[in-house]
Parts: C-alpha cells; structure tokens; sequence
C-alpha cells in the first residue's frame, strides 16, 4: 500500500473518529424541558466508559444515602423528643394565605409577657409562606397552665406603606404538645390584611 | 448555552414536585387578581413546614422533616401527597431507587394521571441520565400522551435516544419516523434520525433530514449549534463515503466562530484533498494549526498541514511542519503526563468542589467551571458526560451528608451532658418531692371535700337559713333562739307578753335577712365546693404526674441514653462509610478523568508517530535522490 495513501487513511479514520464524537452525537434541545445530552459515538475517546462500573457504584452510594437520610431523621424526632418532651412542648407557627395586603418583614413573639422570637424574612422565606409553606417559628417548653401569647407583625400593608399589627391569644397548655398557628390571611372586604393565632387542640 | 440550561433545570423537577403537592399548594401566586383566591386552610401543619423548606429547594431538611412527621403521625390529613412528594424528594436528592419504589407503590389508578405522567416522566429521566436505560424504558414507557406536548416530546426523544445508546438504530429509527413532536423539538428528532440512519449505514435516507437541519434559519444559539452539528457530521459522512465534492459545500455551512468550527475547517481542508485541491486545503489548515492544541482537530492540522505540502512537492516546508508538529506534541504529551501524575496524588475532586456552594442538595446541581490549574484544560470533554457529572454529584452529595453527621456529633455529645444533668438534678429532687407528697394526705382532702359538700346538701334540704349567715348573724340567731327557748318554757307569764312580742318582730326580721341572701350564699357555697373539686383534681393530677416523673425518669433517661448511644454507633458506623464510599467514588472519578486524559495521549503519541514516520520518509527521498541528482 502506498504509504501516503495508508497515512491518509488513518488521519481520516481518526478524523471521523473525532467528528462522530463531537459531531454526531445525539441530539436534544436544552429548552424549558432539557436534556443537555452529548452521548459519544461508540470508540471515540472517553466513550468507552464503564458503566457497569458505575451502576454498581452508585446503587452503593443510594443505599448509603438512604441510611443517612433515615439516620438524620431519627437523630431529629431524637433531638426533639429529648429537648422538647410532649408534656411541656409548645410549637408556634406562622402561615401566610394569599398575602396581596402584606408582605411580611418580620415577626415577634412574646409569651406570658417574655420575647420568645424575633424573626427577620429572607425575601425567599416569605416566598415559600405565599406559596403555602408553615413556619415553625419557635419551639419551646411551657408549663401546663393558662398562659398569653403575643405576636406582631411588621411588614409592607396596602399602598406600600408600613405596617405594624398585633394578635393575642390565652391558651392553655395541657400535658400534650401544644400548637399555634400565627395566620396572616386577607380580609377581601376590608382590602387589608388580618392577624389570627389559631389554636389547634 | 450551558448556563441556560442550568438556568432552566430547576424549573424541570420543580415541575414534578409542585405536580406532586396539589392541595398544599394550589394555585397561590404572589400577586392574585383582583377578585383574590379563595383562603386555603392550613391541613396539617406540620405537612406545611415540609413544604416551608421544600419551597426553598432545601430538599434534604424537607425530606428530614417529613420523614419525621411521618414516624409521629403528623400528617395524617395529607398522607397521600405527603408520600407522593416524599417520592419526589428522594428523586431530587439521586435516592431514584427509593423513588422508584414509592412511585411503583402510588403511582397505581388512583392517583390522577398528570401526576402519575410526570412522576414516571421524571423518573425516566433521572435514571437515563445515570445509565439504567431498562429501567428509563419502562418508566417512560408507563407515561401516556395525555401530558403537556413539551414534556411528550421530551419522552419521546429520550427513548430515541437510549435505543441509541443501546444501538438498537432501527427501533429508533422507526421511532423517530413517526415523529409528531412540538415544532422545537423537530429539529432534534430529524438530527437523530439522520444520525440512526448513518449508523445503520443508510446516507442516501440520512442526507434529506441532516440537509433539513443544516438549512434551519434561526436566530436561536441552540438552533444554530444544532445546524452546525448537522452540517458537520453530514459533511464527514459524505467525506468517508468518498463524496468529497459535496461534503466541501455542507461543511463552509458551519460558522467559523462556533463550537464546531475546527473541526469543519479540518473537514474542508479534507474535502479539497478528496478533489485534489492540496493547495486550497493549506488556507483552512493553516488557520486552524494556529488554534489552541488541546482541541483534537488542531492536533490534525499539525499533520495535514505538512501532508498537503509534501503533496505540493514542498518537502522543506513539510519537513519544517513535521518537525514543529513533533516538537509540539513532545511538549504537550510532558504536559498531559505532569497532569496524570497530578490527579493521581493530588485531591482533584475536593479542588474541583472548592467553590461550590454547599449549603443545599439538589437534583439539578452540575460542574459547570474548572479550577485554574494545567490539568483542567483536558478535562472539559469530561464536564459534558453524564457519567462523570453523576458521579461528582454522588461525591459531593456524600461529603455533604459527612458534614451533616459532623454537625449532629457536637449535639449527640450535649445530651449526652444533657442527660447526665437531669440524673443529677433527679437525684437532687426525689427526696423533697418524697417529703411533699408524705406530708400531702390527698385522701384525707378528698374526703372532707365530700363531707362539706354533703353538709350544703342538707343545708339546702332542710332550709336552715341561718347556717349560711355571718358569723355575727349566726351569734344572734343562737341568742334568739336561747330567748325562744326560755319564753316556751314560759309560756303563762304574762310579764313576757312584751319581750315575746319584741322576740317574734325581731326573729321575723332576722329570719328575713338570712332567707333573702340563703339562694345567693348557697351559690356561692357551692362555687366554693366546685373550686375545691377542680383544685383536688389539679393536685390529684399533678400528684399522678410527680409519682410518674418519680417511677419513670430514670427509665426515660436510660432509654434515651440507649438511643443517644444507638445513634452515635450509627453514626460511627455511617461517617465509615461514607468516608470508604467517597473514597472509591474519588479513585472511579480519578480513574475517568485518567482514561480521558490517556485517550489524549494515545491520539497525540499516534500522530506523532505518524509525523515521525513522514519525516523519515521525507529525509529517505531528500538521500535517495541526491545520489541521483549528483549522477552527470
């Protein structure tokens, strides 16, 4: 074989080679519902990856991170379990319904007269309230007994302008966990918004 | 373009998961119109607080928190969707087995069937992207055409495409033949098909659908990288079946300042060689041995370029280029070798990762920059292969779980101190708490609280008016009576007649006064009794909580000094493995990014074996002929 042609035929082969591997790849838009694929042409270099390899890694690493995650989650019902017996737990949490009278800033708790909690929002906080998101503001121990709540919340009220309101509630804290919801919802007919702290037995 | 995709890749599994929480959701939006949404009521709160880090795409503290509400029945109004999005965020978290199996669970008639399509569609692409194409197969294949036509289209596709990957060129081809997709996605699917029909060596039936391609007028970047990648592999197809005239005009198609440029110079210098135009192939050649030579059609050049001039008989200028090309690859073959030593010893992933944000896990999460250091230059191809991204994303997922147990540790060794305090204080308090509740006679208590209420009883029965007065009421009612008494005992003496007189106005009067307050004093006798009740019972009870505080803490405190100590053993056990899995998934990562670098040096050292042998040959024609040339 005439050597300048064999020189030839490898450069294209190894030319094609490379040309698939860029070229020909399979092919599939990066839009709203993207696959960013770029599946090498078989032989070309850094196709030939191992995938069996990989499949047997990462069922490893799925297992794994399954314990982990159920680990995590026993060491948090632990955590809150060894801090926050029923018998004296007191959770408080804040929802936001709708919200087109407030955009909510920050909120402050005090109980029987002592600030508990004072929360700023991340812009990203409040996001996810409006999108139906509950806060666990604060979670503490109280005694059983009667005892008064106080929220405020700040925040942008209609027009822009600034807002301060108040709600309050006197509840009492039996021997289960008790729970409040410090609501935020909208009062359509008045075009303003409305405070409520809802206890739920 | 990548930094578009990744832009849009949240809004892809967002798309599942907002699928997957209907009624926590519903349609809330920041700005409502007017007329406002109709308010939701909070059903579970706890549910609700999933959704609080969820909706901040913190997905591994929203499964955690889920996972626990479930453990506590919590949840118990919204269980359905609860378990749906719990499915989601295992799939968000690359848990696709575990997803897997809740969706095969749920994913049954009752659930909608947009839900069930999105769900299988997510699925089916998370599994593709890792590999398990039979797995991809059989979840895309359970969504049916009743789902947006994007998303249709998108499935569609990838089952083209892993028949692909899995060479089965003719199940895609008919696939892709029946193509009824959205209009954007077209394009793609001409381009797959043109491809299948090369791969099953069918050009004359590939040529219409990669020329369609080739053609597309469009201002989209993606578009136009699709023309030119069309045009490219049109080009070289042509080229290997010898019709280099035709390939020259598909290949000038492709823009010089693309992705795909370099390798279409290099194509056009071929396709003028294949019409014996060697001094029309040096003007793209040349331009491209100017390129960066790490790109693989610029190693090319560095032959082709000295190739066409020894065509041209320039044997000095090809010997000057063969001698430049094996001085450049010598270099850069030092080069590749001083980066394989590198990743070897070095930390490449952890230097990879330094500036990664690693506070969230997310599903979307790639590489999408390297490191400034000699090594990244090669390793740029690797970035683009699902393989490796998955695999860097399962190492850095892991690291992340390591810090997150690190982080539990300082808090698991505080209760343990935790507990050791409460002992004591327990040790502290039993004895006085022992004393109160000795000295507290409970059943005594209870015991004259029924009496008192008995003697109210008859009070009331007997209407004795004047066992509720005042004591100095009841002092005068006794005198009265002392005087009735003595004025019976006398009942002829008629000096009386005027103090029995006095008695009876002054008894009528007395009698007046108790009887008007009796009803208002028996209320408040009988307040007084109900009062006493709920204290004893509020004294009953918090005796019944001291005894049980009393009889349990200990138990309670050991039982969670078991859990502490169970819990900590996992966690030993856990960061073992994490640290050993991390490990193997560092040296398969290396090992690619090795292989990769290897496949570069085993391309360079072949040119350069080539550019060596051209040389010989060079200088064994240049000795050979001069004998002759010195010959009179």
């Amino acid at each position: 074989m005439n050597p300048k042609f064999r020189v030839v035929s490898i450069m294209r082969g190894a030319l094609l080679a490379c040309a698939w591997a860029a070229g020909a790849a399979l092919a599939a838009p990066s839009g709203p519902t993207a696959t960013p694929d770029a599946v090498p042409a078989p032989g070309a270099p850094g196709a030939a990856a191992a995938p069996d390899d990989f499949k047997t890694l990462d069922q490893e690493v799925q297992g794994l991170k399954k314990d982990v995650i159920d680990l995590n989650k026993d060491l948090f019902v632990l955590e809150e379990e060894l801090l926050f017996p029923a018998n004296t737990q007191v959770a408080l949490y804040v929802s936001m319904d709708v919200g087109s009278f407030f955009a909510l800033d920050s909120v402050t708790v005090k109980i029987d007269n002592k600030e508990v909690k004072n929360y700023l929002y991340t812009a990203r906080e409040a996001d996810a309230l409006l999108k139906g998101g509950v806060q666990q503001i604060y979670l503490g121990n109280l005694k059983v007994g009667k005892h008064e709540l106080v929220a405020f919340f700040t925040g942008k009220g209609p027009v822009e302008r600034n807002y301060k309101r108040g709600a309050t509630i006197t509840f009492d804290k039996g021997v289960g966990a008790k729970y409040l919801e410090l609501k935020i919802t909208d009062r359509l007919a008045k075009h303003q918004p409305e405070f409520t702290i809802k206890d739920w037995e | 373009m990548q930094s578009v995709i990744n832009s849009l890749r949240p809004l892809v599994l967002s798309g599942l998961l907002l699928a997957l929480t209907p009624a926590a959701a519903p349609a809330k939006n920041v700005k409502p119109d007017p007329n406002g949404l109709p308010p939701q009521d909070v059903k579970d709160l706890h549910y609700g607080d999933v959704l609080f880090y969820f909706y901040q795409d913190d997905y591994f503290d929203s499964i955690t928190r889920l996972l626990a509400a479930r453990q506590l029945d919590r949840i118990p109004h919204t269980q359905g969707e609860a378990e749906l999005l719990l499915g989601g965020l295992y799939l968000s978290l690359g848990e696709h087995v575990e997803a897997g199996r809740i969706f095969e669970e749920l994913l049954n008639k009752n659930t909608s069937e947009a839900v069930r399509n999105k769900a299988w569609f997510y699925l089916g692409k998370v599994w593709y992207q890792r590999g398990y194409l039979e797995e991809s197969e059989r979840a895309l294949r359970q969504v049916s055409d009743k789902i947006d036509p994007r998303i249709s289209a998108e499935r569609y596709m990838l089952l083209a495409q892993l028949m692909m990957r899995q060479e089965r060129y003719d199940d895609a081809i008919a696939a892709l033949s029946n193509w009824h997709g959205a209009p954007d996605w077209t394009a793609y699917a001409q381009f797959n098909l043109g491809v299948a029909l090369v791969r099953k060596d069918r050009l004359a039936d590939a040529i219409p659908y990669l020329d369609r391609v080739g053609r597309i007028e469009t201002r989209s970047e993606e578009l136009l990288s699709l023309k030119d990648k069309a045009n490219l592999a049109l080009g070289f197809a042509l080229l290997q079946a010898h019709r280099a005239a035709d390939a020259r005009p598909i290949l000038q198609r492709i823009r010089l300042e693309g992705p795909y440029s370099s390798k279409a110079l290099l194509g056009v210098g071929w396709a003028d060689v294949g019409v014996g135009e060697f001094k029309r192939a040096l003007v793209p050649w040349l331009t491209l041995r100017k390129r960066n030579l790490l790109d693989s059609a610029v190693q090319e050049s560095f032959l082709t370029v000295p190739y066409a001039y020894n065509q041209l008989s320039a044997t000095g200028q090809a010997a000057d280029f063969y001698n430049s090309a094996i001085e450049s690859f010598d270099a850069e073959l030092k080069r590749i070798d001083d980066s394989i030593e590198k990743i070897r010893t070095g930390n490449l992933l952890d230097r990879l990762l330094d500036d990664d944000k690693k506070d969230t896990l997310t599903w979307y999460w790639q590489l999408t920059t390297l490191p400034d250091a000699p090594e990244s230059r090669y390793l740029y191809t690797l970035l683009a292969s699902n393989e490796f991204q998955e695999g860097l994303k399962n190492y850095r997922e892991l690291n992340y779980m390591s810090r997150n147990l690190d982080n539990w540790r300082g808090d698991v060794a505080a209760y343990d101190d935790m507990l050791d305090t409460r002992q004591e204080a327990y040790k502290r308090r039993v004895p006085k708490a022992d004393a109160v509740m000795a000295a507290t006679d409970l059943g005594g208590l209870t015991q004259k609280r029924v009496d008192f209420e008995s003697r109210i009883n008859e009070i009331e029965k007997s209407k004795d008016v004047a066992a509720l007065g005042t004591p100095e009421e009841r002092q005068m009612w006794i005198r009265l009576k002392r005087v009735e008494d003595y004025l019976v005992a006398h009942p002829d003496d008629p000096e009386l007649a005027e103090m029995r007189e006095k008695h009876r106005l002054m008894r009528g009067v007395m009698y007046w006064r108790l009887s008007a307050s009796f009803k208002a004093r028996l209320w408040n006798e009988r307040r007084s009794v109900k009062e006493l009740e709920a204290e004893l019972k509020e004294t009953q009870k918090r005796a019944v909580l001291v005894k049980q505080a009393r009889a349990g803490m200990p138990t309670n405190t050991g039982a969670f000094a078991g859990r502490v100590a169970a819990v900590r053993a996992r966690m030993d056990q856990l960061q073992q493995r994490l640290a050993g899995i991390s490990a193997e998934q560092n040296r398969f990562l290396q090992a690619l990014a090795i292989r990769e670098l290897e496949g570069q040096k085993l391309r360079i050292s072949t040119y350069q074996i080539q550019a060596r042998y051209e040389l010989a040959a060079i200088y064994d024609r240049a000795t050979n002929d001069k004998p002759k040339a010195q010959q009179p």
